[in-house]
């Protein structure tokens, strides 16, 4: 794809605005009407979906330059795609979240690029992460267990536990916990390691599809090598990237499920049962990569095509991905499945959550806008009267934390899994 | 004054040019506490034409113009010339009904159209307009309307003006142009009619509504010579019920929630001396009532027309009794000395004479101003004590509370009733209403029609009115013809 | 275009900070771009004249200030709530103009629940009101172009009508207090609040000032900047949380027990305006619509069952648009319209549903079976009691026109609707235009608060990637002109539209045949007054003095307000 395919989508947005609010049917309270955070960060209308295809429009047409706002209004958004999930309420020809992407890939590969992200860019490409760490501790979080190693030995699954699950010591018990539920299982499953390298979807998010390509040559190769059949991850961002991106960009086969959907399979299946009770009123956070952004890869070669004139249609059928298949009640029936948990929800719930923020590189670029997303979201959780605000991806949960550390409502944050751990009793042993 | 004359003859016909002093005098007053100044003229338009040649003569002639289009007895000093030389412009009558179209429940009546007339043009067609309390019976539709007098079902009152909707104007320019949906067609109704027009809507034309210009203006901006007006189908079961209550607070919270829900069609609240004075046949029999009825009522008129009448009146008296038992009232399916037929004369019929406002000591005086429900008993308090301290006992003030405007809007009013004889006591009336009037000011009483005294205290207080009104007035009336004096002009 | 000093940006940036006003031009340009300007714009651009600055005010003080910044050096202003229309941008190239996006101001500033009083700022738009007042059993009118609207946009300066004017009033006769900052940089309150009463009533004292700017159409951006105004709330019996069920994009409205959602069909548009009447008459119903044939009859049924299925797509209405169990839903449905029923209590809604079975009987219509199964009717719900999917005006492609749309009685309508449907079948056949069927007309059952006053408005769809397509509609405009005034009817919304591209003169010629001038020399003695400078554009319209009296010889410069006509 190239900027100039996405033309029609620009010529044919009617600025209508919806992509700066959650579907209106969704919408409880004048205080969470708002779905777009970059809008919010940014104020103008080039910091929306229907703004970003304007610009995308006017520079292809050569109306304007590149310059440094319009660097900003580009990048900074989380790429959450709840713009995506509002414009679509009403159109079928319009593609907003993959026109954002493309032209994020514009500007890089014309060399406007934001000076922060090069450290995580150097970082993924020399150590082969994004938390600038280096590329040999990254089994560290795995060496008290026992399980295969996939760079000697073969598994039908490979869990992939992430740069984030991997690096950061406050989230990699999940990891832990989640292999630890797997073997429980006895699902054959492996681990790689230090061979384990990033799944290049942040820094496909910040303009760079060429990293993507070169991390999912080298994981769809070590996973073939290993006789990799399913990747299982507890991590959102890694989970999209593997199910969308490696099957977009790289033709990936390759079964992906996330952790709790893993977990979901055990408890309906009755493999899993949960011993502890867990008396907590806990709220969920859809990720955006596993709720609206999670939906199957559907592959699709084909072109628009006229109907009723002039009505677009595509032959044949593009695939339509609107955020209503997205992956949202598994981890909400394993949390209603645990004993003592009482599960209430935000009213941005599901395909109109509002972001975490860590999304899209603006964890990394715009720390500010970052953490003023992640705190309009504790909000909101805390609003529920919610202890804890569990989600299911590391990224978002970092995201939270560090907001509450930096002063915003005082909840727990936490993952799925741990909660899982804590109800099958096996906490304490990650 | 004799070439004045001799142009008005020219225009209406020397019949109709009347300046005798008996004539002069009794258009030199009203009931209301304006000074008295005689008009040299009287003149009676047959048709718009001749309406339309009066305004360009005034304009030549730089002689101040006052409509009227009501029969006496006037209240509120709107009718009494506030410039010299004037020349009262009676419309009465102007008088015909030019349309009924029944299938858009539109009328279209010149502004001499009175209730009375009007109520018997209706009936046999099974219509209805949305009318004010208790109207003399010679009162004007169309002045009514344009002077934004309350009417008594909140429900069908989607907008203050309702239901008057288009008008035809002779602007004080002497320039004739319709406002609202008619604005944009011909200036002829029946090349509007043949096209499909019925005058339906209000706004316009453009992007100005030139009938909010016309409305509570007193006359001073053109002069309406037809308006066009929402009618509604008669109903053909109608019953009253009452509601009853110690004091106005008890009862706020039933009414409110009454016009919320639209239940009923005629909600008004009224006090005993108010509905006394309303159902009173003579001073005795108010007197009587007064002191007999309870002391405040939310009077509900309950109603059935088109397709299964008594079935909805079924359906609303069980909604009623629902909201009154939720608020811990009684309703009671009569009062003493107020039966069906008597409250029925006064929301759906006209005034008996002597007009109720004077039957009861001869003269009185009305507060009347709008409101945001919670202030109603606060501000009645505030002109009750006024009237007090004036020797006028509260319990003889009449009060009425009309909600508008879906029930957004409370019209409080207060009838303060005197002996015009008592010359100390009806000597003290100016100042006793002007305090009050101030006082209710202070409280936040809004005094939306702000007639006589008001429009000094209310004009005084909004520069934003007063300059976008002289403004629009300079436009349409730029030599200041009509009505000077009135308002802030 | 004339040079404007950087002083004035600096002047500006000083007001609402340098983080609120841009010059950039890519950002200026998604001011530029907007929906129709391909219709009016040479070359077919989408873009209408970029402005030269945009500003985000916070304040009514900031936007009085900035205008009087404005003022000093020559910077037209042209206010924007959420942004959507042609004429909300810039009217000419060579007019430097701040645009305000008054997102900014976005706070519901009180919501009085005993009045049923709600004020709220320029960026609050429907949804976010209704949503709170629904908390209090209160509901807003949101009009047709849906709840992503400004209510302060909608009651203070433009239509006003939506699917529930007929029972909670247009936002016309919803309209209370306002404030509004005039072209000169003036705050001016309006109704009981200028009197220091609150916001409660927008009418007076004396005469109404409202009625300078709030008439028909509204000012349209044209006449200052509306910063605040409170609106009349009407009785809500539902839920105080909206909880849809389903997938997107059709969610579902479950129907609690005191309402009813119905599609009527009737055999004609005579016996629609017959049905119309009847309603009207028996003051039943909550909101009245014609809705779903915004798709076009054909189609209708088509279009919609798909939407209904989460997987559904283009390619899937094209299938069941062969379907001949579709055809028939297609027919039953075509002359049609959507009504839901409030009712106070069981009882309440009980008589509606029997008032409403015997107007269908007396009237020979019908309940259209699909479209009342409880999949659809909760759809249907959904949609009009919040008007979330009013972009579903663009679902075919992107470009839609609506054209016609002239209001009047029910009588008055049917009268326009063949003339409207022929006209389109015609254009239809270039296959340059959605191929619908002619009957792509859709309205609020009435645009005033009680009913007996509507509207159809003609669906035109075109893509706007396509120049010929973008030709076609054009060309379709310029025909349902010509098919008006042939057929002696007044022109409707596509006169509007194209106006936006026409000189002053040209524009001046056609309003001085209107048969009425009054108003547009009151509005040029307005402007005159309010907008010494000519801030404001012709969406506040006016016309020169003694223009058309003779033969026009004078300059667009002379017909500005201030320069007379005659005088030269």
């Amino acid at each position: 794809m190239a900027l100039e395919d996405f033309r029609a989508d620009a010529m044919r947005c009617t600025r209508c605005t919806y992509c700066r609010w959650i579907p209106f049917d969704l919408v409880k309270s004048e205080r969470f009407a708002k779905g777009c955070p970059s809008i919010e960060a940014g104020q103008f209308h080039a910091y929306t979906a229907g703004g970003r295809l304007v610009t995308a429009l006017s520079l292809m047409d050569g109306r304007s330059t590149v310059t440094e706002k319009v660097k900003d209004s580009v990048f900074k958004c989380t790429l959450c795609g709840q713009c995506d999930v509002s414009c679509k309420m009403c159109r079928y020809d319009m593609e907003p979240l993959a026109a954002m992407r493309e032209l994020r890939f514009h500007l890089v590969e014309k060399g406007h690029t934001l000076p922060q992200l090069e450290p995580v860019l150097e970082s993924l490409r020399t150590e082969f992460n994004m938390l600038q760490k280096p590329a040999d501790e990254r089994g560290d979080w795995a060496k008290k267990l026992k399980v295969k190693d996939l760079t000697k030995e073969k598994a039908e699954v490979v869990f992939h536990a992430g740069c984030r699950y991997s690096f950061d010591g406050d989230l990699s018990h999940v990891a832990r916990l989640s292999v630890r539920i797997l073997q429980e299982a006895g699902v054959d499953v492996g681990i790689l390691g230090e061979a384990e390298h990033c799944c290049g979807g942040r820094a496909y998010g910040m303009g760079y599809k060429i990293d993507l390509m070169h991390s999912a040559d080298h994981n769809l190769r070590t996973w073939k090598a290993a006789g990799v059949k399913t990747v299982v991850t507890p991590c959102a961002e890694c989970f999209h990237t593997f199910k969308r991106l490696y099957a977009a960009e790289a033709g990936s086969a390759v079964e992906v499920v996330h952790m709790v959907q893993f977990v979901d399979r055990l408890v309906k299946e009755g493999k899993l049962r949960f011993t502890k009770a867990v008396p907590m009123t806990v709220t969920y956070h859809d990720p955006c990569h596993l709720g609206r952004q999670g939906e199957d890869h559907v592959p699709w070669d084909g072109v628009e095509k006229k109907i009723f004139g002039q009505a677009v249609a595509y032959d044949p059928p593009r695939p339509r991905y609107s955020g209503a298949f997205g992956v949202y009640e598994p981890p909400r029936d394993v949390l209603k499945a645990i004993p003592g948990i009482r599960l209430v929800e935000m009213e941005r719930n599901r395909e109109a959550a509002w972001c975490c923020g860590a999304g899209g590189g603006s964890r990394e670029a715009y720390p500010d806008f970052s953490r003023a997303t992640a705190n309009e979201r504790m909000e909101e959780a805390a609003g529920t009267g919610a202890e804890a605000i569990v989600s299911a991806c590391p990224w978002c949960e970092r995201n939270f934390s560090d907001a509450v550390e930096g002063g915003a409502e005082p909840m727990k944050v936490l993952d799925v899994i741990s909660l899982v751990g804590r109800a099958l009793g096996i906490e304490q042993e990650a | 004054m004799g070439s004045k004359k001799e142009g008005l003859i020219q225009i209406v016909g020397a019949e109709n040019v009347l300046d005798d002093p008996g004539t002069l005098e009794a258009w030199s007053k009203d009931q209301s506490l304006a000074a008295p100044l005689s008009p040299w003229f009287v003149v009676r338009p047959k048709d718009a034409v001749q309406v339309q040649a009066l305004v360009v003569w005034a304009n030549e002639t730089g002689t101040p113009l006052v409509p009227v289009s009501s029969g006496g007895p006037h209240f509120l000093g709107d009718t009494v010339p506030s410039a010299p030389e004037a020349v009262i412009v009676d419309l009465s009558g102007m008088n015909a009904i030019l349309r009924i179209d029944p299938r858009n429940r539109m009328a279209v009546i010149e502004p001499g159209v009175t209730y009375a007339q009007f109520d018997a043009a209706l009936a046999g067609k099974g219509l209805r307009i949305a009318r004010p309390l208790a109207p003399r019976a010679n009162k004007s539709v169309v002045a009514s309307l344009l002077e934004r007098t309350p009417t008594v079902i909140p429900r069908l009152n989607y907008n203050l003006p309702e239901p008057l909707r288009t008008c035809g104007v002779v602007w004080g320019t002497g320039e004739v142009a319709f406002t609202g949906e008619a604005g944009y067609g011909p200036k002829s109704l029946e090349d509007q009619w043949k096209r499909g027009g019925a005058q339906v809507d209000p706004k316009g034309p453009g992007a100005t509504d030139l009938m909010r210009l016309v409305t509570g203006a007193q006359g001073s901006m053109g002069i309406v010579i037809w308006a066009s007006v929402r009618l509604d189908v008669a109903p053909t079961v109608h019953e009253y019920t009452f509601v009853p209550g110690q004091t106005l607070e008890e009862l706020t919270g039933f009414w409110q929630r009454l016009t919320r829900t639209r239940l009923g069609d005629e909600v008004a609240v009224l006090n005993a001396a108010q509905l006394a004075q309303l159902v009173g046949k003579d001073a005795a029999e108010v007197e009587a009532l007064r002191q007999e009825l309870p002391p405040w009522v939310v009077v509900v008129g309950l109603a059935g027309a088109a397709l299964f009448p008594e079935e909805r009146l079924a359906v609303q008296r069980k909604d009623l009794d629902a909201i009154v038992q939720a608020c811990g009232l009684k309703r009671v399916p009569a009062l003493p000395g107020a039966g069906q037929a008597d409250v029925a004369s006064v929301f759906e019929g006209c005034s008996g004479e002597p007009h109720w406002k004077i039957r009861y000591r001869g003269a009185s005086q009305q507060v009347f101003f709008l409101s945001t429900l919670e202030k109603v008993s606060f501000l009645v308090a505030t002109v009750q004590a006024a009237a007090e301290a004036a020797g006028i006992p509260s319990a003889e003030v009449g009060v009425y509370v009309q909600p508008q405007h879906q029930g957004v809007v409370q019209h409080v009013e207060l009838t303060l009733p005197y002996d015009p004889a008592n010359r100390k006591q009806a000597s003290r009336m100016k100042a006793v209403i002007a305090g009050a009037s101030q006082d209710a000011i202070q409280g936040g009483a809004y005094f939306s029609r702000p007639y006589g005294d008001w429009a000094d205290m209310v004009y005084a207080r909004d520069a934003d009115a007063r300059h976008l009104l002289r403004l629009a007035k300079g436009i349409v009336d730029p030599k200041n013809v009509l009505n000077p004096g009135k308002l802030c002009f | 275009m004339k040079e404007i000093s950087r002083d004035a940006y600096r002047a500006i940036e000083d007001i609402v900070g340098p983080e609120h006003v841009t010059d950039d031009p890519a950002l200026l340009d998604s001011y530029a771009f907007q929906w129709l300007a391909e219709l009016v714009r040479p070359n077919l651009s989408h873009y209408m004249p970029r402005p030269w600055a945009v500003v985000m005010p916070k304040s009514t003080e900031e936007v009085a200030a900035v205008t009087k910044v404005c003022n000093k050096y020559g910077v037209k202003v042209k206010p924007i709530s959420t942004g959507w229309y042609h004429w909300a941008a810039p009217l000419k190239d060579d007019e430097p103009t701040v645009q305000f996006d008054m997102r900014r101001m976005n706070r519901i500033l009180e919501i009085d629940e005993k009045n049923m009083v709600a004020v709220v700022e320029t960026g609050v738009i429907c949804a976010q009101l209704q949503a709170e007042v629904m908390k209090r059993g209160l509901n807003i009118n949101i009009i047709g172009a849906g709840c992503s609207t400004s209510i302060v946009a909608s009651a203070s300066a433009y239509f006003g009508g939506g699917p529930s004017s007929y029972f909670l009033g247009s936002n016309s006769d919803n309209l209370l207090g306002q404030e509004w900052v005039t072209p000169a940089g003036d705050v001016i309150r309006t109704g009981s609040l200028s009197s220091g009463c609150g916001w409660f009533c927008g009418e007076g004292p004396g005469p109404s000032p409202r009625a300078i700017t709030r008439g028909s159409l509204g000012t349209r951006g044209g006449l200052g900047v509306f910063t605040k105004c409170a609106v009349k709330l009407g009785p809500w019996e539902g839920p105080p949380v909206l909880e849809p069920k389903g997938k997107p994009p059709a969610y579902r409205l479950p129907i609690p027990e005191s309402f009813r959602v119905y599609t009527v069909g009737t055999p004609s548009f005579e016996a629609l305006a017959n049905i119309y009447y009847e309603i009207y008459d028996n003051a039943i119903g909550y909101i009245f619509h014609r809705q779903f044939n915004l798709a076009g009859a054909d189609l209708a049924a088509a279009l919609w069952l798909t939407y209904l299925d989460p997987k559904g797509t283009m390619n899937d209405v094209e299938t069941r648009s062969k379907d001949p169990e579709v055809g028939k839903i297609s027919d039953e449905a075509r002359v049609s319209f959507q009504i839901i029923l409030q009712g106070r209590s069981t009882a309440d809604i009980e008589l509606q549903d029997r008032i409403l079975d015997e107007i269908i009987r007396r009237t020979g219509c019908f309940k259209v079976e699909r479209f009342c199964e409880q999949d659809f009717a909760e759809f249907t719900n959904m949609y009009l009691q919040r008007m979330g999917h009013k972009h579903c005006n663009f679902i075919w492609v992107g470009g839609y026109m609506g054209s016609w749309m002239q209001p009047g009685t029910p009588d008055f309508v049917k009268g326009y609707v063949k003339t409207a449907i022929d006209g389109f079948e015609r254009d239809q056949k270039s296959g340059l235009l959605v191929e619908c069927g002619g009957d792509a007309m859709m309205g609020c059952g009435s645009t005033l608060g009680g009913g007996g006053f509507f509207a159809l408005e003609q669906f035109v769809s075109y893509d706007p990637n396509d120049d010929d397509s973008v030709r076609a509609c054009i060309k379709h405009m310029e025909d349902a002109i010509e098919d008006c005034k042939k057929n002696g009817i007044p022109l409707g919304k596509e006169y509007l539209y194209l106006q936006i591209g026409w000189t002053d003169e040209r524009i001046w010629n056609d309003l001085a045949k209107m048969p009425q001038q009054f108003v547009l020399n009151f509005q040029r003695k307005i402007k005159e007054a309010l907008d010494p400078n000519g801030l404001g554009d012709r969406n506040y319209p006016w016309i020169p003095e003694g223009w058309g009296k003779e033969k026009p010889i004078v300059t667009a410069e002379a017909g500005k307000p201030g320069k007379s006509a005659a005088a030269r």
